[in-house]
């Protein structure tokens, strides 16, 4: 579905460049749900930032569906950020103004779908998300797992095709973390939503079925979770992370 | 660092986030300065005696405009104290006292109103040059460009200042004093409530402040004291109502209607909008109170214009004209004081007669307004004489056929007449009816030219008919000066206390002197109104400008979510065109509403003939709101650009 070919990216000027992405390759199959780790400063958000088309690549390829992103122009960007990627960030992005259930139905809104049915589509999906009943609320009246759920909701609602997430257990405890990891699983899992999750949480990150290690900008591990379970998995994960020689205390 | 340094820093910084409050305020020294400028001015003074009046009438108006700026520097410096409670709490957090921080605060809001105060004197001095030449103009007086600085005008003018800011920092010190850190730090974070939650309650309350909105612009218009006040307070109420139930009722009817909120950009639109009448609703409420104020300033003030030009352009426009009443009506004494004083070109002395009828009167009264009564017979005038006349104001001559009438008339009463197509007949002469003429010829007045209308008949139709006054016009090679003015008023006046029974009286007008009493009424009363009107438009167009701009914020993180979400950049553009048309129109539109029918009601009252031409009443409305949007637009212009600039993402 992704292909990740060579890309780079720099920042700064002339003299002071600083490289944030250095030949990154990978790839992410239909159906997918990948994790990318690594410590801050890594490159995990600036890559994440690539894929969504929000940031543009110094060199190198990023194909979505065999189609190069770099060839879009400014509206067919839009056109494709709005029908094919759904994005969930760490501190939610809801709109205060609107109450989640509008905030799911933006989403459709922007895609100019049929009014009369954008209704009836929110609460599909909330109601497989648990969360109908705080449809009429505003983001400041629900907890930070709802509104996480929430930004989920948004994220598939239009039918999209990549779910992207940048830490989005980040603002959350630890018991609303497991229920985001479960509903992502069960997005993933039961309605087939590929998922590339960005995060430094070796907990987040053992719900995935492969995870990408990141250290300077450069890919520096790969694991795959095969038939193992999620705890053996958890710990391999943290190995890597050993390996990787980060500061410990910032990627657990 | 010291403190002084900080708040010197922190005023650049405020000068540069509030620009545009910045910018009002240096526009607020620079009005007080330049109408100070005329309090203290010996040679407008010197103008007209009657002008001794002004410096008491500007200083009346300074009164109202100091308390207008008041309210709006006490309302901003509240503002920016709440936006910036989180800085203010984090230099207590780092271990200044809250006396201190106050300080702070103080003498950045010092330095930033000197700051104004200084340039403001600089516009104003410009400013005052210009009300200077506007009022040399209007006394017919040469005018010379003479800038100075008037130091009792700067003097008023820093009181006025020192006023103005103290209220304002004696306010925000006491709330510095009192805060405690944790809410000077977690002030932005609380929610505020909506202002009406109820349904019904709402539902009521909007219905009811339609009603009242409606009723209160009728009894406005009554024109009555009592009622008007009543009229007044109903509106204030409406305004108030609507506002605040409108806030909380948009949402209900979306909620009820949810295909159309899905549909383009409504769902956007309308949320940032009930977003922040939740929180402005009592703003938006003040600020069309102040519009609606602002808009019938404006149009008050036009109206007096319209009056004050329209009255003396009909009896101006002989240089010289006076009319005697009466039995014994002997030009005598007035005649030989111009001989003796006034160089006359051309003048002529003629009488005034009355027809056998009031057919025409008649006529006219059940075709329009009509209530110069005081003639029981249709006027007449003979044709050599009516020439003469036409001759001395200086318009083109024109031809009469013979056996026919002309009529001169006011030009309201011109489109009934047109249709008069009956005959007159004096003594035994029949005539039809010919051309109409409609330039002024003093027929306004009791010993003018008739009231209204005038008969032009051929010299041989007045034979035998009634005089009803002697009237004389002239036209003099300088202008009547105020002193022969006065002369010839007297010898009128005195010559009516000398009847025994005063039955018919005299009266003189002269171009120069109408000029003159035109010039006084509009400094002393046309002046000082729209001085109010400009105060009160840039104090709220000033307010709601800061309030949207305070947003920008919130507005750029809502279109980098919009963007990351796939909205492409023109229909970006298109939601914040729509917000913001929006946000400027809603508090503009209830004010229209209601100013304009009580202008074009206003502008109906003086006699008709008065507001004609540029004073007509569809004029005025539309120059009202032309002032309005003129100063409006501006401050829309501003925020438009400042916000589209620092918005959207690129």
């Amino acid at each position: 579905m992704l292909q990740v070919q060579n890309i780079e990216k720099y920042y700064g000027s002339k003299n002071n460049v600083t490289k944030a992405l250095d030949r990154v390759s990978f790839e992410v199959e239909d159906g997918e749900f990948l994790a990318i780790m690594g410590a801050s400063g890594s490159g995990k958000t600036t890559l994440l930032n690539c894929i969504s088309t929000i940031d543009t690549i110094s060199a190198g390829k990023i194909l979505l569906d065999g189609m190069s992103i770099a060839d879009l122009g400014e509206e067919e960007l839009a056109k494709f950020r709005r029908e094919r990627l759904g994005f969930v960030f760490q501190d939610f992005n809801l709109l205060d103004t609107l109450t989640v259930e509008e905030n799911i139905g933006l989403a459709l809104s922007l895609n100019h779908q049929n009014p009369g049915t954008v209704q009836n589509r929110v609460r599909e999906v909330a109601g497989k998300l648990g969360i109908t009943d705080i449809l009429t609320k505003f983001p400041y009246q629900v907890s930070g797992g709802q509104k996480q759920r929430a930004a989920c909701a948004r994220a598939m609602v239009a039918g999209q095709s990549l779910l992207l997430a940048d830490e989005p257990t980040g603002a959350l405890d630890s018991r609303a973390s497991k229920n985001l990891l479960k509903i992502m699983t069960a997005m993933n899992q039961d309605m087939g939503a590929t998922i590339l999750m960005v995060t430094h949480d070796a907990y987040s990150a053992s719900y995935a079925g492969r995870v990408l290690f990141l250290k300077d900008g450069r890919v520096f591990n790969e694991l795959l979770r095969g038939e193992r379970g999620r705890s053996a998995f958890y710990h391999e994960i943290l190995d890597v992370l050993a390996a990787l020689g980060g500061d410990i205390s910032d990627v657990i | 660092m010291t403190l002084s340094k900080l708040s010197l820093r922190n005023a650049r910084r405020q000068a540069r986030d509030y620009l545009v409050y910045f910018v009002t305020v240096v526009m607020a020294a620079a009005l007080l300065y330049s109408f100070n400028g005329l309090v203290f001015s010996r040679e407008v003074q010197q103008l007209s005696e009657a002008m001794n009046t002004l410096p008491f009438v500007i200083i009346l108006a300074s009164i109202v405009v100091v308390c207008i700026f008041g309210w709006l520097v006490s309302y901003a410096t509240g503002f920016m104290l709440s936006r910036r409670s989180r800085e203010l709490g984090t230099y207590i957090l780092v271990g200044l006292t809250n006396e201190q921080v106050a300080r702070l605060f103080f003498l950045e809001n010092l330095a930033v109103g000197g700051a104004a105060l200084a340039l403001g004197l600089v516009l104003g001095g410009v400013l005052y040059q210009i009300l200077r030449a506007i009022l040399f103009a209007m006394f017919n007086l040469p005018y010379h460009f003479a800038m100075a600085l008037s130091f009792p005008a700067a003097g008023l003018t820093l009181f006025y200042f020192a006023l103005i800011y103290l209220h304002a920092l004696r306010k925000s010190r006491k709330r510095i004093r009192k805060m405690k850190i944790y809410d000077l730090i977690y002030f932005d974070r609380q929610n505020e409530g909506a202002a009406v939650p109820a349904g019904k309650l709402r539902r009521w309350m909007f219905g009811v402040s339609i009603l009242l909105g409606v009723a209160g612009t009728a009894l406005l218009m009554a024109g009555d004291l009592i009622t008007g006040i009543i009229g007044a307070g109903g509106l204030l109420a409406a305004l108030f109502g609507f506002f605040l139930s409108f806030a909380s009722g948009v949402p209900a009817f979306f909620e009820k209607r949810p295909v159309r909120k899905y549909q383009g950009q409504t769902l956007l639109v309308f949320r940032t909008l009930t977003s922040k009448l939740a929180t402005m609703g009592t703003v938006m409420a003040v600020i069309s109170v102040i519009f609606t104020a602002t808009l019938l300033t404006e149009g008050s003030g036009l109206v007096f214009n319209g009056i004050f030009r329209g009255r003396a352009a009909e009896t101006a426009c002989f240089d010289l004209y006076f009319g005697i009443e009466g039995k014994n009506r002997n030009p005598g004494s007035y005649l030989e004081y111009i001989d003796e004083n006034i160089p006359v070109e051309q003048s002529v002395l003629y009488q005034v007669y009355l027809s056998d009828s009031s057919q025409v009167q008649d006529y006219v009264s059940s075709r329009t307004v009509y209530y110069y009564y005081n003639y029981d017979r249709d006027p007449v005038l003979c044709w050599s004489d009516y020439a003469a006349l036409r001759s001395v104001a200086g318009y083109p001559a024109v031809e009469m056929e013979p056996g026919q009438y002309l009529i001169h008339c006011m030009t309201y009463l011109e489109e009934p007449l047109r249709d008069y197509d009956q005959p007159i007949t004096l003594g035994n002469v029949t005539l039809t009816p010919g051309s109409i003429c409609t330039e002024h010829l003093s027929q306004s007045l009791g010993v003018g030219n008739g009231r209204g209308y005038i008969l032009v008949v051929p010299d041989e139709a007045v034979a035998g008919q009634t005089v009803h006054h002697l009237a004389y016009a002239a036209k003099t090679l300088q202008p009547v000066s105020a002193q022969q003015y006065e002369a010839l008023t007297n010898m009128a006046a005195m010559e009516y206390d000398q009847q025994e029974s005063p039955v018919g009286y005299a009266f003189v007008t002269t171009k120069a002197n109408e000029a003159a009493q035109v010039a006084i009424q509009t400094s002393l009363l046309v002046f000082p109104v729209f001085y109010l009107a400009l105060a009160l438009s840039m104090t709220a167009a000033t307010i709601l400008t800061i309030q949207q701009l305070s947003e920008t914020d919130r507005y750029r993180r809502q279109f980098i979510l919009l963007r990351k979400l796939g909205m492409d950049r023109q229909e970006m553009e298109r939601a914040l065109d729509h917000q913001f048309a929006l946000y400027y129109a809603m508090p503009a539109v209830p004010p229209i509403l209601i100013a304009v029918p009580c202008i074009f009601h206003m502008a109906m009252l003086p006699e008709p003939g008065v507001m004609e031409g540029m004073s007509s009443p569809m004029v005025i409305v539309a120059f009202s709101l032309a002032l309005f949007f003129l100063i409006y637009a501006i401050y829309i212009l501003l925020a438009h650009t400042s916000l589209k600039r620092s918005v959207l993402p690129e």
